[in-house]
């Protein structure tokens, strides 16, 4: 499992992935965490390592297993944290056999030359249980099993584990610097508005997650502000205006936090997600899909309309719907809310939407 | 060096008279051994699960070729350790006394003595760091467990 995993259950759109050097980048990342990182909803092939989008690794490892096919080997490396199967095509150039056939004395250099490099590469690419290899490629699954296929491969000279261990002192400082600190997004100065558009964004799907998944049926946006795992995605994902004082640094940012999340409330309520009723507090938010009343309400009017003949035959029209609502229960109800209110009945089969715009409950 | 597969790791699924139980085999013959995580020679006591895969490393002092085992010994904190090695599968190989060699394999519990390291990797890496090598593992454990609690403090 990844460290910190649960805040990037959403991943970044696959728009913004350029932005972030792990993705240009051979990922030198532990076999362990190669085979357990979340593959893309959005991208299969592109592997998640702590909010990281990761194309390609490199790994050096033990060769532990080895199976030839005809047109590759199979090498199983182990890095002490894992083992991976690694694809290796045979490289034609070493299979090809066909250069002592020609002698032609001023192409003879060029020959030897020729033959010196097959050596070579026949050298480096053949590997047996044991050697060291360097592997360098794409993930893939292959029969529920995560592989790398290779784009390119070699053995490693390694006789008195200088590499290996030059490798493993190195890793943990690449993890603390780079892998696990979380990708800052489209961040500072650049195009402030587009990126505060796209934090405000990211942070109003999470609220919005975070209601649905907790079945949070009223909030103030304070609490909200006191929930850790929606402010350090608020903060962390934010362009900083610059402060002039230090002093005031810490008030600054729980400002623009709080205007952010009013933004992105604003947002839910845009989406009818949230709504407010003005018998209640003026800061308190109902959300939608919890509040039972108000889908009591709406299925009630629907069925009590329903029994009238005018309505038995096509069942009532939405506008008459949320007449009825706003008039028995909340006289500011947006068009926006009643709509994802129809949609949920609609889903729970409580209600059935006969023609467009039409509901009928039994 | 010399390195041996063990015997039936590749042979397994050449033949299968019936098609469930070639399947079956194909899919042993698939599966990958298990990681070898770093053990310290010191570490290597009764307390490892049996079968558990591991590297570990030492200085070889005596190869009984009659009984494949081969005796790597390490120098820790003024107190000498001993890791008994199986080299059945990486037999035969050049036993060069007073080098250093890495060894992959899984651990053993046999009656009336200590773990044995099954060796399936055996490579004489004479000239090679020691101290450094401890360091490294060192580094990885320590970034593992901090991770670990990281973690663990996420998910509370």
């Amino acid at each position: 499992m990844q460290p910190e995993c649960k805040k990037y259950e959403e991943e970044m759109p696959s728009l913004h992935w350029g932005m972030d050097p792990v993705f240009s980048a051979f990922a030198r990342l532990y076999i362990k965490d190669i085979k357990e990182m979340r593959e893309s909803k959005q991208v299969p092939g592109i592997f998640f390592y702590n909010g990281h989008p990761v194309r390609q690794v490199d790994v050096v490892g033990i060769v532990v297993q080895m199976k030839e096919r005809d047109a590759f080997y199979n090498y199983g490396v182990d890095d002490s944290t894992g083992v991976i199967n690694c694809v290796c095509w045979k490289n034609p150039m070493v299979a090809e056999t066909s250069l002592s056939g020609r002698s032609s004395t001023h192409s003879l250099t060029v020959l030897e030359q020729m033959k010196k490099l097959q050596e070579l590469l026949s050298q480096k690419t053949k590997l047996e249980i044991g050697d060291i290899v360097r592997v360098r490629g794409h993930i893939r699954t292959y029969r529920q099993q995560r592989e790398i296929q290779a784009l390119c491969f070699y053995k490693v000279d390694d006789p008195v584990c200088d590499v290996q261990i030059s490798r493993m002192l190195e890793l943990p400082c690449l993890y603390r610097e780079v892998y696990d600190r979380p990708f800052q997004g489209p961040e500072e100065g650049q195009s402030g508005l587009e990126d505060q558009n796209f934090s405000i964004n990211m942070l109003h799907e999470k609220v919005k997650g975070f209601l649905l998944e907790n079945k949070i049926q009223t909030f103030y946006q304070q609490e909200l502000e006191t929930i850790d795992t929606l402010v350090s995605f608020a903060d962390g994902h934010l362009p900083s205006p610059s402060c002039q004082e230090v002093k005031s640094k810490s008030d600054c940012s729980s400002k623009r936090i709080h205007s952010v999340f009013k933004e992105a409330i604003r947002m839910l309520q845009e989406k009818g997600v949230v709504f407010q009723k003005p018998s209640s507090s003026k800061d308190l938010y109902h959300v939608t899909d919890h509040d039972k009343e108000l889908l009591k309400v709406t299925l009630d009017v629907i069925k009590e309309d329903c029994r009238k003949p005018r309505h038995a035959e096509k069942g009532c029209h939405f506008l008459h719907v949320l007449s009825c609502v706003r008039q028995s229960y909340n006289p500011s109800l947006a068009e926006v809310v009643m709509h994802r209110v129809l949609e949920l009945l609609e889903s729970n089969s409580d209600v059935v939407s006969t023609m467009e715009g039409y509901y009928m409950a039994f | 060096m010399k390195l041996l597969q063990p015997p039936g790791w590749g042979a397994l699924g050449k033949e299968g008279v019936l098609g469930q139980c070639h399947l079956a085999q194909q899919q042993l013959c698939e599966m990958l051994p298990s990681a070898c995580v770093y053990y310290f020679p010191w570490e290597i006591n009764s307390s490892i699960p049996e079968g558990e895969a591991l590297r570990t490393f030492g200085r070889l002092c005596c190869y009984d070729l009659a009984r494949s085992e081969a005796i790597l010994t390490a120098q820790h904190s003024s107190a000498q350790y001993r890791v008994c090695v199986d080299t059945k599968f990486v037999e035969p190989f050049q036993a060069q006394l007073g080098s250093h060699y890495m060894v992959l394999g899984e651990a053993e519990h046999r009656e009336g003595e200590g773990p044995v390291v099954k060796a399936r990797i055996l490579t004489c890496v004479e000239g090679m760091n020691v101290p450094l090598l401890e360091q490294a593992i060192q580094e990885q454990r320590k970034y593992f467990n901090e991770r670990q609690e990281r973690m663990g403090k996420s998910t509370s």
